[in-house]
């Protein structure tokens, strides 16, 4: 914070900017509409298959994801950049054969037998030749990238080809585990971690209870930070807590925390519906308590509540849609699965209606209050209203759901969502909105809110990472994680910090945002456009020797083709197709979208006829989706 | 001798009558034949009484196939180049890496350049079967391989060099009823190519269980398959089989069952030096051979005997190939000739 | 004329083969003053704004930097030496925010070889500097591609201002602003000028350039048509000048006896 403030001409605001706190611009991200349809998709594939959502089937979408991630993350930066790569495809294949080329010592090759120590450093400074000559063809001549690197790809299409012919007269070679020092260097590129290995079952009370409790505090956090980010502070925030306040948080900490370890340990319906009331009222009551000490009473005038006029309209739409939907479910028969059309049987029809029509109701209430900014108490009753339909609802599938799956965990994050709405409807009216920036309040809500995510991840990897012996015997599946997946997650975190923090992260923005402007004010267009080829071209080179090391083999169309997905991925986590906007860390979401699309079609049982179809339909909605979000970011100020 | 003047007497015949002057090296036909003039054509065989193929040995054969220049198709086209070696004739190798537009415009390349004979496989038989008319109205020999035994007769091409599909599977079916299994998925590493859809056909035909059928990512992108494969059989719990109906698959499926904690009956189709090690290793139980190199082989002769000698094979049906099966009692006579790039 | 002034043209010539392109340009600009070129298209303004720029070398004349002649070989030079140009559709990247636009190509690092951006200094630099310049930029973490015409030729102005500046040469800033836009940045170019820099000020409006010019030389068809000092001209004169005098006369007219006739 600069310390010494020039005379600013006394806040002459401009009427036309509204404040923009730190919660709306976190929603103009890039990545914000690929978080949705990661989720979105998850769920969906979650929903119709019994193994999506377990260790095993995460394990193999993100193995899927992982090759594909780390090239997508590079592309991406290139795309910012403003040029494309349609050679990248094939780079991988061509590093993977090149590293077991040098290493076998039969063949043409002459025998050259080069341990891998000497072996992939060489083929890095290949990948880092092509990548150079790609980025200096590109900027000497002036032409498109695209043209420039089909041209690459059709050479490295060729060579890898011809070269493998030529050594070992074969279009695969083979033999990695040849090289004299592979054990060393398979440390490094083929590490695997079996889960089934690593068993606590007892350990700090079980896993469940672990992923409770780390999840509760995590989105507690999460919900005090967004409060803190969100509300005007009392002027006398540091005093103690009043008598009431103090009382309603601790007894809504007990009960809440209470209330989850119950709905934990326990899968009764009974015992569920109690451990559920218990948490919610309990949360709230917290949450009030908190923001009661914490935050300026709302002051503003509140309006009667006015059903009728349009919001009425559609709010009875929303609980009319809610109703239809529910009942759909319990009616229509949940045990009939005949086949009904293409892809549909009886009891998904049925999870389709009731879903769709529950979630759009949900959606249609929280619109209408959105809508209602003149009179708060509207607000409150709508949102209200939709996070009561969320917990009925969320009754309603516990009674009736016959699998483990919906019965307690789905049902206990329904429960979360509904006292998620309905905190929000009682925090809005009664606290006021803040619509100033007040940097201590930002900087502690934004340290909260952070830490409440890092904490709820840790959760997640909780429960990904710690086998229970129940779910060994239940899944026969080996579990390994390869190091790959370590690479694709530092990669992704490198490249967005690199993007956002340094300053090749802003020249990367600037050249494909404005070239001629980023030039005038000298920044080397040239060099940086390079040296995201050469980015692309590691990246290329790091997933070829990983696939090398994974197969043991690589035959020559390896990778070819695979450009356009990369380019889909990056498209599909919001970056822009025509540079100088976009995220890393986006691409790897885009990554796990593609990723999970393609294997949540076997996961569900599917035909795979439709699998182009499915991918076409996301493809276009992200983009879409995007659209929108990035509309938004350049019209909010 | 006279024997010859007949023979000579006909293909010049046929050529009047396709009307086609495309050979640039039997420089003494274009004269005539070509000539726009088809009043002329009775006169024709007193015209070309010097014409005879064996003049020239010079001819050009063309291979236009879907090839994607991988394993398999390294092994037809060896055959095929062998072949034109042994007979010291032209064989022109035109892949199209499963695009058939791409082998629309090969086909079509190849009837302009008057080719003497054009070997085609027939994997996308709506796209293709006009260009092979076409070329056969053109007067240009033609003959099938590898896919497209159900259709070559009503194209018109002399034969079908390959193995029938369908009969390809039903093989595989009773190995996995030998085998015992239960439920098997038939894994397909490319949409839309008919050939794998007949593997699968047959399969189902003969195997006594259920047989799921799945197209689990194409071969450039191997880990995807590795963890399709893996999906499919995490979501079903009764697959205790799986048919990659090409060879790379097979291998695949090695390493998803080991990732799905599964014991499975594994066949292949055709070979790669990877699928032989797995079976040497009783990983996978058995694989179906086409015997790839015959396809290259045989049709690069029967063009080269239908040219010189007008000899048609096979009787209007297809001449098959295969299939053969490899197992763990033949492996390691077959891995020796992998090595040597003939099988 | 005590002290030498910051830039000096003197006789400069462009040739292109055989076209000309300038011909004899001769004028100056000072320290706390505007210098205004004007001139129609095809006038030669932006092959004298290449030259000053460093983007082109004259073929004849000579440029004086606070009295020592200097030659640029490229736009670096021109920079090293305080000459700053922005151009009208070059100023700014639309999508990146603007606190880093304002530190485009010189952003102040921390963590040495890392060259990680020192996020909160610059974005507390780029705030202040552009409320120097009057602009009261709430968050500068917005893009650059959300403030209106005006605002976006200002954060250049600052940001040439900030990086050292003596000599601010503007390519045509209002020609594709609104009445209300171009008098922001006008007000802007005087703040540049009360700063004490020398501002070359290229335009084809004379409305906009006789308010804060203190020199206008004009150009037509390559040739200077006179510099003078804004003690020598009026407004309706500098207009005249700028039309090329006898024919607008005419032109006005014509256009008279066409509307009446």
């Amino acid at each position: 914070m600069s310390t010494e403030t020039p005379t600013v001409p006394a806040v002459q605001a401009d009427e036309r900017l509204a404040y923009r706190g730190p919660i709306q611009r976190l929603l103009t991200r890039p990545e914000i509409g690929g978080l949705i349809g990661a989720g979105s998709i998850w769920i969906f594939f979650w929903s119709v298959s019994d193994v999506f959502g377990t260790t095993a089937g995460i394990n193999n979408y993100l193995d899927v994801a992982t090759s594909l991630g780390i090239m997508a993350i590079a592309v991406a930066l290139l795309m910012i950049g403003g040029e494309f790569d349609l050679s990248s495809g094939a780079m991988t294949g061509a590093t993977g054969m090149l590293v077991v080329l040098l290493v076998k010592d039969t063949g043409e090759l002459g025998g050259l037998g080069l341990p891998l120590t000497v072996a992939i450093p060489i083929t890095f400074l290949f990948a880092m030749g092509v990548g150079w000559i790609n980025g200096t063809l590109v900027e000497k001549t002036g032409l498109p990238s695209f043209i420039v690197t089909l041209g690459t790809f059709f050479v490295l299409r060729g060579a890898k080809l011809g070269f493998s012919k030529l050594f070992v007269d074969k279009v695969i070679v083979e033999g990695l585990d040849d090289a004299p020092d592979y054990d060393f260097w398979v440390n490094i590129f083929g590490a695997v971690w079996i889960r089934n290995d690593h068993l606590w079952d007892s350990f700090l009370g079980g896993r469940d209870l672990v992923f409770g409790v780390l999840a509760a505090i995590g989105a507690t956090a999460i919900v005090v930070g967004f409060m803190e980010l969100s509300l005007v502070r009392r002027t006398e925030a540091g005093s103690m807590p009043s008598v009431r306040s103090a009382f309603a948080l601790l007894i809504g900490l007990v009960a809440g925390f209470g209330g989850l370890i119950y709905l934990t340990q326990t899968d009764g319906v009974a015992d569920n519906w109690t451990g559920a009331l218990v948490m919610a009222v309990g949360a709230i009551l917290a949450i009030y308590g908190y923001s009661s000490w914490r935050f300026e009473p709302f002051s503003g005038s509140s309006g009667g509540v006015s059903m009728g006029g349009q919001n009425g309209r559609r709010a009875l739409i929303g609980i009319g849609l809610i109703v239809v939907g529910t009942l759909l479910g319990v009616v229509m028969d949940s045990s009939n699965t005949d086949v009904l059309g293409l892809l549909l049987t009886v009891q998904g029809l049925r999870a389709i209606l009731f879903g769709g029509c529950v979630i759009v109701g949900v959606l249609i209430l929280l619109g209408a209050a959105q809508r209602s900014d003149t009179s708060p108490v509207n607000r409150f009753v709508l949102t209200a209203l939709a996070g009561l339909s969320v917990a009925g609802v969320g009754f309603v599938i516990q009674a009736e759901a016959a699998s483990r799956k919906y019965r307690a965990e789905f049902f206990a994050w329904m429960m979360a969502a509904a006292v998620l709405l309905v905190t929000i409807a009682i925090v809005r009216i009664s606290f006021d909105q803040r619509r100033h920036a007040d940097e201590p309040a930002d900087r502690f809500g934004t340290l909260v809110s952070i830490s409440g995510i890092v904490v709820f991840l840790m959760a997640i990897a909780t429960k990904l990472l710690w086998a229970t012996s129940i779910e060994l015997v239940e899944s026969r599946a080996i579990i390994t994680y390869r190091i790959s997946i370590l690479y694709f997650f530092v990669f992704a975190g490198v490249a967005t910090w690199i993007l956002m923090r340094t300053k090749f992260g802003s020249w990367t923005f600037a050249v494909g945002g404005n070239k001629g402007a980023s030039r005038q004010v000298g920044v080397p267009a040239a060099r940086t456009k390079t040296q995201l080829f050469m980015v692309v071209s590691g990246a290329s080179w790091l997933v070829g020797t990983l696939i090398a090391f994974r197969l043991n083999s690589v035959q020559a169309n390896v990778g070819d083709g695979q450009e356009f997905f990369y380019i889909i991925a990056a498209v599909v986590g919001g970056n822009l197709l025509t540079g100088g906007y976009g995220s890393a860390a986006g691409a790897a979401i885009g990554a796990l979208i593609m990723a999970m699309s393609f294997q949540g079609i076997p996961f569900a049982g599917w035909n795979s006829d439709w699998r182009f179809l499915f991918v076409g339909v996301i493809l276009l909605l992200a983009v879409m989706v995007n659209n929108y979000v990035r509309g938004r970011a350049e019209k909010s100020t | 001798m006279i024997k010859m003047r007949w023979v000579a007497l006909l293909a010049a015949l046929t050529l009047v009558v396709a009307a086609c002057g495309g050979d640039d090296d039997t420089t003494d036909t274009p004269e005539t034949t070509a000539a726009p003039d088809t009043t002329q054509g009775t006169q024709a065989p007193a015209t070309t009484e010097a014409v005879t193929p064996t003049q020239s040995m010079d001819y050009t054969f063309h291979m236009v196939t879907h090839s994607d220049d991988g394993v398999f198709w390294s092994v037809v086209k060896r055959g095929a180049q062998d072949a034109a070696d042994a007979l010291g004739v032209e064989m022109v190798w035109s892949p199209s890496s499963n695009d058939p537009e791409k082998q629309v415009q090969d086909v079509q390349a190849a009837v302009a350049s008057g080719s003497d004979g054009i070997g085609v496989s027939l994997a996308n038989p709506e796209a293709l079967g006009p260009e092979v008319e076409a070329a056969i109205a053109a007067g240009i020999p033609v003959i099938t391989l590898n896919s497209g035994s159900n259709q070559f007769k009503e194209l018109g091409a002399i034969t079908h060099v390959g193995q029938t599909e369908v009969v390809a599977g039903n093989g595989a079916g009773e190995r996995f009823n030998a085998l015992g299994a239960g439920k098997v998925l038939c894994a397909q590493q490319e949409q839309g190519n008919i050939g794998l859809e007949e593997r699968c056909q047959g399969l189902e035909e003969t195997f006594n269980g259920e047989v799921v059928t799945q197209f689990v990512g194409l071969d450039s992108e191997p880990e995807a398959q590795i963890n399709t494969i893996a999906a499919a059989l995490q979501a079903d719990a009764d697959i205790d089989g799986v048919l990659g109906v090409g060879p790379n698959v097979a291998v695949r499926a090695v390493e998803a069952g080991n990732q799905a904690g599964r014991d499975l009956f594994i066949g292949g189709f055709d070979i790669s030096g990877d699928l032989i090690s797995a079976i040497d290793a009783g990983n996978v139980h058995f694989t179906v051979d086409q015997q790839q190199y015959l396809q290259g082989y045989l049709t690069v002769v029967f063009l080269f005997l239908n040219a010189t000698n007008l000899n048609t094979v096979g009787g209007g049906l297809p001449v098959l190939t295969g299939p053969g099966f490899v197992t763990t009692d033949n492996v390691g006579e077959v891995a020796a000739l992998v090595e040597a790039g003939t099988r | 004329m005590s002290e030498p002034a910051l830039l000096e043209i003197e006789g400069i010539s462009k040739f292109y083969g055989n076209i000309i392109a300038l011909r004899d340009i001769t004028t100056s600009v000072r320290a706390g003053e505007v210098t205004c070129v004007l001139g129609d298209n095809g006038a030669g303004k932006s092959t004298f704004i290449k030259i000053l720029a460093g983007a082109h070398k004259q073929s004849e004349g000579r440029l004086f930097v606070e009295g020592e002649e200097v030659s640029f070989d490229s736009p670096r030079d021109a920079l090293a030496l305080g000459i700053a140009t922005v151009y009208q559709d070059l100023a700014v990247v639309p999508l990146m925010s603007v606190w880093r636009n304002f530190f485009l190509g010189a952003e102040p690092t921390k963590w040495g070889p890392l060259k990680v951006i020192d996020r909160e200094k610059a974005a507390s630099i780029a705030k202040e500097e552009l409320a120097k310049m009057g602009i009261d930029i709430r968050d500068t973490e917005q893009s650059v591609g959300t403030l209106s015409g005006g605002e976006r030729q200002s954060v250049a102005i600052a940001r040439a201002a900030y990086f050292g500046a003596k000599v601010l040469i503007l390519d045509e800033p209002t020609s594709a602003l609104g009445v209300k836009q171009s008098g922001v940045v006008l007000r802007y170019i005087v703040e540049a000028r009360n700063r004490g820099l020398g501002v070359i000020f290229i335009t084809h409006n004379p409305h906009h350039a006789y308010p804060v010019g203190d020199r206008f030389m004009i150009l037509n068809r390559g040739q200077s048509l006179g510099d003078y000092a804004k003690a020598e001209l009026t407004q309706p004169e500098l207009t005249q000048l700028m039309a090329g005098g006898a024919d607008l006369e005419a032109l006005q007219h014509e256009l008279s006896k066409a509307i009446g006739g």
